[in-house]
């Protein structure tokens, strides 16, 4: 059976029952002069357990010119200085532009990670900064290259939604690397939409844009500061 | 011997939920859900994850971003179902793969907030069914079942919430 005839008949036959909730064996612990334990008849598990996706290194399966993201968080409300234990997530596309998964209860595979791919979390050192290692995205059509990234503070509320611009002239990395195909990039510049004309950065990139330096045989670092009102 | 099936378990879990694994789970898939529902309704118009939903369908991924927050807890179960013991009382049906669904959620109210994780067993080979007892062995037992060796096997009862998902006619091929 393929996994596509797997996955369907599971949609035929999955069943969803609630699971009946146990009875509560928590008796009275208040008599004496001491604390009865809970007894936790659920076994061994009590660990907490982060989010899969924090994580350094996102590229999971995915192939292509390397890049690492340095991001800078700054706080204006806090003279510019930097905001430290900030959650940054970021995710992009593949050299295909291609996103991890996407579409909603998908059958996932507990060892397997590449649904995660190129889709990670990080919180702000003291110097509000954070470093991903990844590939450099590729391209889809209606969008120039982009990295998304969303902010919070500590508790987990959203301070900022942006996208990361890449410099587009004729030397840049952005013209270098969809250029790559021993690298697998294979669209090169054709049909591709730049940041001008993009409906995200096309009325101005100048907080998105970033800085950009390497090469495709070395991989590129990508610079980045961004400022939240935290 | 029936053939070969695959036991899918859905597990719910929600505010009522006993036993720290769940309430970890509960808690990191809700604190997810509050984040990622930031970034498809920044206004925050909408409070529970219905609305979101009907209203911004591309809200559907929630699914799969929220899941990324029990990853790491089902690693924890070693590959085995939980809450589905032999007699011995030992966890014995083998997984790999698992779905998982927000089944409803609200933003601020954590009462609310209720997911499925559907856990899907590798292939099992189905022995025999006496009274209410499930018997059978697992894929690395296979062999020897083929062989006319002595196997061990398993004896489950199968849970309200546990069912057969898939079926294959168990075809023995001698040399």
């Amino acid at each position: 059976m393929d996994r596509k005839d797997f996955i369907k008949r599971l949609g035929f036959a999955s069943i969803m029952v609630p699971v009946v909730t146990s009875c509560n064996e928590e008796d009275d612990p208040s008599s004496g002069s001491c604390t009865t334990t809970n007894a936790e008849t659920e076994g061994p598990f009590p660990t907490k357990s982060p989010s899969s996706l924090i994580q350094t290194d996102i590229r999971s399966d995915r192939t292509g010119v390397d890049i690492t993201v340095n991001i800078t968080v700054q706080n204006k409300n806090d003279n510019c200085n930097a905001l430290a234990d900030a959650l940054v997530d970021i995710w992009h596309c593949d050299k295909d532009g291609y996103y991890s998964e996407y579409g909603g209860t998908s059958m996932q595979s507990v060892d397997y990670t590449a649904v995660h791919f190129l889709r990670g979390r990080q919180v702000t050192d003291s110097e509000g900064k954070v470093s991903f290692v990844s590939v450099f995205p590729g391209w889809y059509q209606g969008r120039s290259t982009h990295i998304h990234v969303h902010i919070y503070n500590a508790s987990g509320a959203s301070l900022l939604v942006t996208q990361i611009a890449f410099p587009e002239g004729s030397d840049s990395a952005v013209i270098q690397v969809n250029a790559a195909t021993a690298k697998g990039y294979t669209k090169g510049m054709t049909g591709y939409t730049y940041n001008s004309a993009d409906n995200v950065f096309g009325d101005g990139v100048s907080t998105e844009m970033s800085s950009v330096t390497g090469s495709v045989d070395n991989g590129y670092v990508l610079t980045h500061t961004i400022v939240v009102n935290a | 011997m029936k053939g070969i099936v695959k036991l899918v378990y859905s597990k719910i879990i929600d505010a009522g939920s006993a036993g720290v694994w769940n309430k970890n789970v509960f808690a990191d898939t809700h604190r997810e859900f509050f984040m990622q529902a930031q970034q498809f309704d920044q206004p925050g118009r909408f409070q529970t994850f219905q609305e979101i939903l009907a209203n911004i369908p591309q809200a559907e991924n929630m699914n799969y971003l929220v899941s990324t927050a029990a990853a790491g807890y089902l690693k924890q179960l070693n590959g085995k179902f939980p809450d589905v013991l032999n007699t011995l009382g030992k966890t014995c049906v083998p997984f790999r793969n698992f779905r998982f669904e927000v089944i409803q959620s609200h933003r601020s109210n954590k009462a609310l907030h209720k997911v499925a994780i559907h856990l899907y067993s590798d292939p099992l080979t189905w022995i025999d069914t006496i009274d209410r007892l499930f018997i059978f062995g697992t894929d690395s037992e296979r062999e020897s079942l083929l062989n006319d060796g002595e196997t061990e096997t398993h004896s489950i009862v199968l849970l309200p919430n546990v069912g057969i998902c898939s079926f294959r006619n168990f075809t023995v091929t001698k040399p």
